[in-house]
């Protein structure tokens, strides 16, 4: 690094003697950004929560400012100086107050401000005069402000962008919305520094490349700084009394709901973290209802409740008023609480960082320990708490898989700079191919592109009214027309959802929201259970579900869509290394293992606890056909794929129909039909070659592409998602994605956005590097098929899955006459 | 490949793409065409494919020439919204078109009559038709037997190994026949149906008859 310059050590001393006077000692990485940034770097910063990160950089940003304007006390320029994305906006009250402590200690008569979604609408009108000297924003909004005319100028002199939290933001689409907003920024902004600030991800330097573009002049004026924190975390199994009694499958874990209490009443605040909110709302209810002494003692968090409610219970953690909250990934981020003392994962994290992130959210003091129970909740996920303990002690962590090539955001991105000034090909051509998501992009898919946007097709017909962006005389490519300009506004951001409908009392008063499907299935007079009270469905009003309190205990809980995990490589692995510890002698098995004797005895009564070089198929009939189940715990998504992948090589073979099912640990293929299992092993149907051939053809493979295609569609805007919040009719121009999927898939089989929906399955769903390494794997190991008389525990867990996936070679025809049933009852999926 | 049935004592033909050939006048009877409705997504700036518009004129065109009908009866939703520039295609379609154009008016037909008659297509609300009543909506005739669109029926069936299938189809029941939608950019709607109810499957090149299938909710 370079010498430190005297004006700027003055400068640095000024924030060494800020930290003392409040009685702290900066850590080593945040003097290494502060002059790392006031040398004129980029950098990502690694950093957990809770380490002070905000300082890290808030004080680069404003002593920069003092070096440039030494009369800076009595003389301010307006305008925007520096912009600070959170992927949260609940965070950004917080991001903010660091930001305005330091403003007013160090004399500096900034304005902060923040604009998110919930930003006013007359705050919003008084930015777009000016905007604030430091910005407080998410991603979608700052998309929106490169919609706003005149954007380049309100940019000029913003001299930093800091991207919090980039590691939740580099593997979704909002990471590709950032790496183009940045890259049209380098170019509007004279003198700019980039940085980002990542937790522990297995691709740290791959997420800084990401951040600043592949081979750009920024990303060589980069620096990598870790904050060695050196923190300590204790993993501790709760593991039942009597094996024999605990269930072989379930997701709820409540068996295990006493072994909690002593916790909770012997830590100051707990964090119990649930994987779905339906799991949330249930341990919610049942701690009241068999500890009600623990009522007012006790909160729930998660995402569908009423912003209101959150932050109430946020404040209440910071002050030590609840002694435990039950929560979902909605407390994983951001918001720092010294008071929580123990963590409580309830279920498989599925992965090794969010594990890792959660126990990091207990013991947040310098020199406490991270302490976290896992608690599991069916049998076999014993295991997978054995695995975790292992990844703790060897810190193997997953990788973040940015995304490539995203053309429905891109999409999106040039319509937002054609509402707002325009743009010109030839000079974005060369910012957008100097990202990571779009460095392959070729001229012929640029060309598409804007055809795209201009004719919306690939030829001009005469017929054809089609109207979207329009090319000046002078080349610049603009939306004149209004309607497509606030219809583009509206629909700007990449997360989609289930419609939202919101929940509240009739007499007034909000509760929260609830995807729409499960309202739907509701009859007027039902109870469910939401937000921890049960509530009686009365009508739908206006995108409003009016409900009333109900103290009738029979009830439904939603459970919503969406967030099914899987579980990462690194995860698998570990996964399969416990799981062949069950041969070893008992000593040396870890405590859970060692608990799961019952279980491996019941299932070596009829097949076997494989071992590091077989392969287990277990097959047995029942009254609802012949189960072909096998074993390569490699996790969900690898199953999906491998099921979809053997069932369509099967079906090659003779005309078939599998029902298919899958979990974390394997796969079944279910039919009417028995399959020679002989004759799967002798054909070599678990090869690699013709994989990603295969995979196209199997039925399943569409279908996951048709659910891909829905976010894409939104995202381009190909489909209108309404307007939020707002009760403006727009239902003639609102269409079911599923629809145009078909219309795309009969009409325009070759169109960007259509294949992109299959590529997104293969490399994001099916994982298909994964996949082909599995395959081979498995091609190593020797196949064990064991024909069962009964289901064994291993296979209880997925036979019993209800959520299942098609595929079949026979004709539609022959399918149709062997149907006996014509359903009657609307069955939701 | 179709299927010839008798319905109040008339022979008709159910072929495969949602079409009714009702032989003694030598009428077609087809509908939900919801012409316009790409153009109109295309117009507010959604691009749906421009080829699925022309499907529609492509299976017009095809199935006239198969049946070569004296008459094509319309029940209802033949153009979607307001007017735009699909209306020329389809203009450009009937003037080529030998067979006369009858229309039994829909919930999304707000074009002016005016334009149809330009066409000498003639149009009715609800048309009484020998043993049948024409209309869009399904209703309940006394004497009559009614034959209508509207619901775009589809059909969902289960069958061993926990299979399921949904299909568009044709909903024949007593004094009743829904037609399923004949239009490309158009979806489905599954019905639950009774005792006695016929339902008659559109499976690609096929119209399969359902034969009285156990019935009733999934155990």
């Amino acid at each position: 690094m370079t010498p430190t310059r005297p004006d700027e050590r003055a400068l640095l001393d000024l924030a060494a003697t800020w930290f003392s006077d409040q009685g702290w000692e900066p850590f080593a990485f945040q003097h290494e950004t502060w002059e790392a940034f006031l040398s004129g770097k980029h950098g990502l910063l690694n950093a957990p929560t809770g380490s002070g990160k905000t300082y890290a950089l808030w004080f680069p940003i404003l002593l920069h400012y003092m070096k440039l304007h030494p009369d800076f006390r009595v003389r301010r320029k307006a305008g925007l100086k520096a912009v600070w994305i959170t992927p949260l906006r609940a965070l950004s009250q917080e991001i903010r107050q660091s930001a305005e402590r330091i403003t007013a200690d160090l004399g500096i008569p900034f304005e902060v401000g923040i604009r998110t979604g919930d930003t006013s609408s007359a705050e919003r009108a008084r930015q777009r005069k000016v905007l604030p000297d430091l910005l407080i924003t998410t991603p979608e909004s700052l998309q929106l402000l490169l919609a706003t005319k005149g954007y380049a100028t309100a940019f000029r002199d913003c001299y930093a962008i800091v991207v919090d939290e980039w590691h939740e933001l580099l593997g979704s689409k909002r990471g590709v919305q950032m790496e183009l907003a940045l890259s049209r920024l380098k170019t509007v902004c004279r003198d700019l520094r980039i940085w980002g600030i990542s937790a522990t991800i297995g691709n740290l330097d791959q997420a800084r490349q990401v951040l600043l573009g592949p081979g750009s002049q920024a990303y060589a004026d980069s620096v990598l700084i870790r904050a060695q924190l050196n923190k300590k975390i204790v993993v501790k199994s709760l593991l039942p009394k009597k094996m024999e009694s605990f269930p072989w499958r379930g997701h709820l874990g409540l068996h295990l709901l006493e072994s909690v209490i002593p916790i909770i009443e012997q830590s100051k605040t707990t964090l119990l973290f649930t994987n779905t909110r339906g799991q949330c709302e249930i341990w919610f209810q049942k701690l009241l209802e068999k500890h009600p002494e623990l009522a007012g003692e006790i909160a729930m968090h998660h995402g569908s409740i009423d912003k209101e409610t959150r932050l109430w219970v946020e404040q209440a953690i910071r002050n030590e008023s609840l002694r435990a909250v039950v929560c979902t990934s909605s407390l994983d981020l951001g918001v720092d609480f010294a008071p929580v003392e123990t963590v409580v994962q309830i279920g498989g994290p599925k992965g090794v960082a969010r594990f890792l992130q959660r126990a990091g959210r207990s013991g947040h003091r310098p020199g406490q320990e991270s302490r976290i129970y896992f608690l599991p909740t069916h049998a076999i996920e014993l295991v997978e708490a054995s695995a975790l303990q292992q990844a703790v002690r060897t810190g193997a962590v997953e990788d973040r898989t940015p995304y490539l090539a995203s053309f429905d955001v891109l999409v999106q991105y040039l319509t937002t700079l054609a509402v707002s000034d325009g743009f010109y090909p030839e000079e974005l051509y060369r910012e957008v191919s100097g990202t990571f998501c779009y460095q392959a992009l070729s001229r012929e898919q640029w060309e598409w592109l804007l055809n795209f946007l201009v004719l919306g097709s690939q030829s001009l017909q005469s017929y054809d009214e089609y109207k979207k962006v329009e090319v000046q005389p002078d080349g610049r490519f603009l939306v004149t027309n209004r309607g497509v300009a606030l219809r583009h506004r509206f629909q700007i951001g990449t997360i989609v959802g289930d419609a939202d409908i919101k929940v509240k009392y009739q007499k007034g008063g909000y509760i929260g929201t609830i995807e729409e499907w499960f309202i739907s299935k509701l009859q007027p007079g039902d109870v469910f259970t939401f937000a921890g009270r049960n509530l009686e469905f009365i009508r739908i009003k206006d995108m409003v579900a009016l409900v009333r309190n109900s103290s009738d205990k029979s009830s439904k809980t939603p459970s919503w869509m969406g967030g099914r995990l899987t579980l990462s490589s690194e995860m698998s692995q570990l996964l399969r290394e416990e799981l062949y510890s069950a041969a070893l002698p008992l000593k040396s098995q870890s405590d859970e293992i060692r608990a799961l004797a019952p279980l491996f005895e019941r299932q070596r009564e009829e097949s076997i606890v494989p071992g590091p070089d077989e392969f287990l198929i277990e097959t047995f009939q029942s009254q609802d056909g012949f189960h072909h189940i096998l074993y390569p715990f490699e996790g969900r998504f690898v199953h999906e794929a491998m099921a979809s992948l053997l069932s369509y090589r099967i079906s090659l073979l003779a005309p078939i129909t599998f029902s298919l099912a899958y979990n974390d640990y394997g796969f079944e293929l279910l039919s009417d039909q028995e399959v020679d299992m002989q004759m799967v092993l002798d054909n070599d149907l678990f090869s690699t070659d013709y994989l990603l051939d295969d995979l196209e053809k199997s039925l399943n493979a569409t279908e996951m592409a048709r659910r891909k295609f829905r976010d894409i569609a939104v995202i381009s805007g190909l489909v209108f998602s309404g307007y939020p919040k707002k009760n403006i009719q727009m239902k003639h121009l609102q269409s079911n994605a599923q629809l145009l999927f078909e219309v795309f898939r009969d009409y325009e089989p070759d169109h960007l956005l259509f294949l992109q929906a299959f590529r997104e399955t293969f490399e994001h769903q099916l994982e298909e590097g994964r996949l082909r390494l599995a395959l081979e794997r498995i091609g190593r190991q020797r196949m064990v098929w064991k024909p069962c008389q009964n289901p064994t525990p291993f296979s209880f867990p997925i036979i019993t899955d209800r959520l299942r996936e098609k595929l079949s070679s026979e004709r539609l025809a022959d399918r149709i006459r062997k149907m006996t049933q014509i359903l009657t009852s609307r069955k939701r999926r | 490949m179709l299927h010839e049935l008798e319905i109040a004592g008339e022979a008709m033909a159910l072929h495969p793409w949602g079409v009714v050939y009702w032989e003694r006048p030598s009428m077609l009877l087809i509908s939900e065409l919801h012409l316009g409705k790409v153009m109109h997504f295309r117009k507010h700036g959604a691009a749906v494919p421009r080829r699925a518009l022309l499907r529609n004129f492509e299976r017009l065109r095809e199935v006239s020439a198969y049946f070569g009908p004296r008459s094509i009866c319309f029940l209802g939703d033949l153009f979607h919204s307001h007017i735009n520039r699909e209306w020329l295609l389809f203009e450009q379609w009937a003037r080529g078109s030998t067979a006369r154009l009858e229309l039994v008016c829909g919930n999304h037909d707000i074009l002016s009559p005016l334009r149809y008659e330009a066409l000498g297509m003639r149009w009715r609300e609800r048309w009484e038709n020998g043993p049948f009543l024409l209309t869009h909506e399904p209703e309940e005739a006394d004497t009559l037997f009614n034959v209508s669109g509207h619901i775009h029926p589809a059909v969902r069936l289960a069958g061993p190994g926990r299979q399921q299938l949904r299909l568009p189809c044709f909903y024949l029941r007593k004094q009743q026949l829904i037609l399923p939608a004949f239009g490309a950019f158009t979806g489905s709607h599954a019905l639950s149906p009774e005792a006695g109810d016929r339902i008659f499957a559109l499976a690609g090149d096929r119209v399969i008859a359902l034969e009285e299938p156990a019935r009733g909710p999934r155990a």
